[in-house]
């Protein structure tokens, strides 16, 4: 049997807008275990990035627990929460968000300065990634010099420099091309089956769910049966 | 400490040159202030207080006027007449009396015609004094004396003045010509040292006034207390001005050497008090110059705070890094105002001694100082950076992440 690496127990997110609550995410019970590559799916407006963003401790729930290798982090501070991002998440967006007076290997580097690792260690820690992913060449290069396709691999080694268990991608081919889209995921893929990280991809795009072991589908706030 | 947040702050910085440097250029002028005045201010108060350290203690200082209004003494050009002289010659405890009258004159020596200052002192009476109390002494040829037509030059007359100058060479005031029968030692202040005694009956010849001095300085005889002579050469002043009872009353200050270094010490304390204030308010509006940037930067760079938290920052390297950054603009801000303070201070100085014959100013530029000018900055950068970097850790990752 699988360990449980991300557990959700009847998560609520509300928002409160004046006087109308708007529920977001409605007793979202959900397992993901050590090694899924998992598929969060549903239309815009489902509650799916609400959902990745509670799931990667970016944002805590209205009410639930959340359990991430068996550690209660429902109720964490903001600082344990970053704590906990910082060493067990990677993160992948759609918009990239790279910092754009960085190059891409500072991009790389930037995770390590608040986990204290040495410099030297980073730097050939993210250039080893930045080879692996064929950016080389391209390391001193700033983001506005750089494809959506290079720019998304820049920050996929930005996620892994700290080597996290998790790795969370928000849309990740969003921003790019069929082709490159197809090669961001088979990065993925290579991570999850090579490597044994947990990757968690939230999308609209029914395509991908052919890289997927498990697939969540999200309506309404809710876990499609 | 780490090294990291202040490679960070410093490419932020870097990201807005202009408005980092426009924002440490607020920095820049109020230290530059700060330091420059205050090294000028120092610099007059340590000159004026040697002066009076060189004074004796047993000597009183009389002038016309309040003490309290001594601009309108000097400007006004009031001056002691004979009776005041005689007045003070009068009182009990009082030795001697010098007065010691000045003016700005031509004085020709060779082929070279400067603008000098020139005081009459009574060589006979007053330099025995002079040399007894004031430390005055001769580095070259001798002391003048009396009815021969000869004068003493300050130190740096042949220096600066007059070069190769010497003892034995002619001297023309005003058409009169005297004999420089020595060099004086330097009296510790450049003004001093620049100007020309005249034997006081000599000077009354060529400057045409018969009479007046604006200061005169009294010895008083052994035995006698200070500040009891000092109360009677009032009280002989106020005497004399009631028997001359049609004349306006007159009023004249008499002091203590220790009275009057007190005074000087009390209005240069007030002076250096108005020019700090005057510069905190520059630092002040550039401490908020530094806060204004810094709440613009957090709010433009909600995204970024938002990155740096999903990546694993803490609210404290938020804090830390925009600090950084305020403090860094404070620092530069603190050495370019004191590179440039020094820098005026030490040209008005350099100016003053090389263009200026008669008025002397130094800078006085401590350590302490300059130390200050830093430190302070680098305070005020970080104070002002405080509230901003503490809005910028507050915010929420998600919401940061969404900000367009």
């Amino acid at each position: 049997m699988k360990d449980s690496i991300i557990n959700l127990k009847e998560v609520w997110k509300i928002y409160e807008l004046g006087k109308i609550s708007l529920e977001v995410l409605k007793s979202v019970s959900l397992k993901i275990e050590k090694g899924d590559f998992a598929i969060i799916l549903g239309p815009s407006g489902s509650g799916k990035s609400t959902l990745l963003n509670i799931v990667s401790c970016l944002d805590v729930p209205t009410s639930g627990k959340i359990f991430m290798e068996g550690e209660d982090v429902s109720g964490l501070s903001e600082d344990e929460l970053a704590r906990v991002r910082g060493k067990k998440i990677g993160f992948v967006f759609q918009q990239f968000n790279l910092l754009s007076h960085l190059s891409a290997l500072e991009n790389v580097v930037l995770p390590t300065v608040f986990q204290g690792t040495p410099r030297e260690e980073a730097e050939k820690r993210a250039k080893e990634l930045l080879s692996s992913v064929g950016l080389g060449e391209r390391m001193k290069h700033r983001p506005a010099e750089l494809s959506g396709g290079e720019k998304q691999r820049v920050a996929i080694s930005r996620a892994l420099i700290n080597n996290p268990s998790i790795i969370v991608a928000d849309e990740p081919t969003g921003n790019v091309d069929s082709k490159t889209g197809k090669n961001i995921m088979e990065i993925l893929k290579n991570l999850n089956e090579k490597e044994g990280r947990t990757v968690i991809v939230v999308t609209h795009d029914t395509e991908l769910q052919k890289f997927a072991n498990k697939v969540v589908k999200i309506k309404d706030g809710e876990i499609e049966k | 400490m780490n090294i990291e947040y202040f490679k960070i702050a410093l490419r932020n910085l870097r990201a807005r040159s202009l408005r980092s440097w426009l924002t440490i250029l607020g920095i820049v002028i109020g230290i530059f202030l700060v330091v420059s005045l205050l090294s000028l201010s120092e610099g007059l108060r340590e000159s004026v207080m040697r002066e009076l350290r060189m004074m004796g203690g047993d000597m009183v200082m009389v002038f016309p006027g309040d003490a309290s209004d001594m601009m309108t003494t000097m400007i006004g050009g009031m001056e002691l007449k004979d009776r005041d002289i005689d007045a003070i010659k009068r009182a009990r405890g009082v030795e001697t009396v010098v007065e010691m009258p000045f003016e700005g004159s031509t004085v020709r020596h060779e082929q070279s015609t400067e603008t000098s200052l020139i005081y009459g002192v009574d060589f006979e009476r007053a330099l025995p004094i002079l040399r007894d109390d004031m430390g005055w002494d001769v580095t070259k040829g001798e002391l003048p004396r009396p009815g021969r037509r000869e004068i003493m030059v300050g130190a740096l007359v042949p220096q600066d003045v007059f070069p190769n100058m010497r003892p034995g060479d002619t001297v023309t005031v005003r058409g009169r010509s005297f004999t420089v029968s020595g060099i004086l030692r330097s009296l510790g202040n450049r003004q001093d040292d620049l100007a020309i005694a005249l034997d006081l009956q000599d000077f009354r010849e060529v400057t045409g006034r018969r009479e007046g001095t604006p200061l005169a300085m009294a010895r008083i005889e052994p035995g006698y207390d200070v500040s009891e002579v000092v109360k009677n050469i009032e009280e002989s002043l106020a005497e004399s001005a009631i028997r001359r009872a049609d004349e306006e009353e007159a009023s004249f200050s008499v002091m203590s050497s220790d009275t009057v270094t007190e005074m000087v010490d009390s209005i240069m304390g007030t002076i250096q008090l108005a020019v700090v204030a005057f510069a905190s308010i520059a630092i002040l509006v550039g401490g908020i110059g530094i806060m204004n940037t810094m709440y613009t930067s957090v709010k433009e760079r909600t995204k970024e705070i938002g990155i740096l938290k999903a990546v694993g920052a803490k609210r404290k390297d938020i804090i830390s890094i925009f600090l950084f950054e305020s403090g860094i603009i404070g620092i530069i801000g603190g050495i370019g105002g004191v590179f440039l303070g020094v820098l005026l201070a030490v040209s008005v100085e350099t100016y003053f001694s090389e263009a200026h014959p008669v008025f002397y100013l130094e800078a006085h530029i401590s350590i302490w100082l300059i130390l200050f000018g830093l430190l302070f900055s680098f305070f005020v950068g970080c104070l002002s950076g405080f509230f901003p970097a503490r809005q910028a850790s507050k915010m929420q990752p998600v919401d940061s992440l969404r900000y367009e």
